[in-house]
């Protein structure tokens, strides 16, 4: 009844059709994984989480800390997030014996230590330098 | 059979993504449930304690202190004071013992209604302090004694589960 060209035609299309669905459904399912996997990696990068992650491994390390010693941390993470969220002044803090690390303008995470030694700290790239030394006890105090 | 065919297929995308929602809904969940609550330090920071006022105490075997003008807070070199809670979130207790056990000297610093938290352990754990005991055996001039250190941190509301 029908030409041979159509016939022809007719099964092209429908293994087009075949070929589509198949494609929007390999696609989606690409993008769903794809979404799912961009949530897991943010999750581990937000402000909050590295805020706190920070503030309490440098409370820890100056309450470990014994005099004389030079701790490096690493902190290029919270530094591109700083720059990412506009913070232009330093992201860590210490006032007193309270950590305070800020990696965004609402943010800000503290935490203390109870370790009483003098030391001083500073940016170095991307990292922070915690210079440790030895609280000097005064003539009234001991 | 083409029109079946085509319907069971139908039918299994749509389970597929059904299956597809209730794995991501898992995976939020679990994501959650791990960043949702604090990282919980007490435990680390009360053995860092309890290392201080040891190393304190004690060196190369020989008790290091003058027992009868001994201060825990500053002859360890310790600060309690913490402007982000109302009241002292440490507790320190530090025993001297002769070998037969019986306490020659006793001293303490910080927050004394820590203490009776070391002794619960119920579900509410994750809400109470957290406690380090540690102890060792040193000599004082030749004699030998044992030395029982106790340290507890609080700070519950930034460690602890506030559910």
């Amino acid at each position: 009844m029908f030409p041979h060209w159509l016939k022809m035609l007719k099964k092209l299309n429908k293994k087009g059709n075949v070929l589509t669905e198949n494609l929007i459904f390999i696609i989606l399912n690409v993008i769903f994984l794809m979404i799912l996997f961009l949530f897991i990696f943010k999750q581990g990068e937000g402000a909050i989480i590295l805020e706190e992650s920070y503030a309490k491994q440098i409370a820890l390390l100056i309450d470990g800390a014994k005099p004389g010693m030079i701790i490096t941390l690493n902190m290029e993470k919270g530094m591109n997030l700083a720059e990412k969220n506009k913070i232009s002044q330093d992201i860590v803090s210490i006032s007193g014996n309270v950590v305070t690390v800020k990696l965004s303008e609402k943010g800000g995470y503290s935490y203390s230590f109870f370790n009483d030694i003098d030391f001083t700290y500073y940016r170095y790239g991307n990292n922070y330098i915690f210079t440790i030394g030895k609280k000097e006890v005064k003539e009234n105090d001991a | 059979m083409m029109l079946n065919k085509k319907g069971t297929e139908k039918l299994l995308s749509v389970y597929w993504f059904l299956i597809l929602i209730i794995i991501a809904g898992g995976i939020f969940g679990m994501v959650y449930v791990f960043y949702g609550y604090p990282y919980d330090f007490r435990d680390v920071e009360a053995r860092t304690l309890t290392n201080q006022v040891a190393d304190c105490i004690a060196e190369g075997g020989e008790l290091k202190i003058d027992v009868s003008n001994f201060d825990l807070l500053r002859d360890c070199g310790l600060n309690f004071k913490d402007s982000t809670y109302e009241e002292i979130q440490y507790y320190v207790n530090v025993e001297i013992l002769d070998l037969s056990k019986n306490a020659i000297r006793q001293f303490e610093a910080g927050n004394k209604n820590f203490v009776s938290s070391c002794e619960i352990a119920n579900e509410d754990y994750g809400k109470l302090a957290r406690c380090s005991e540690r102890s060792f055996y040193t000599t004082s001039e030749g004699i030998g004694i044992k030395i029982k250190i106790l340290s507890v941190v609080r700070k519950t509301e930034k460690n602890g589960r506030n559910n």
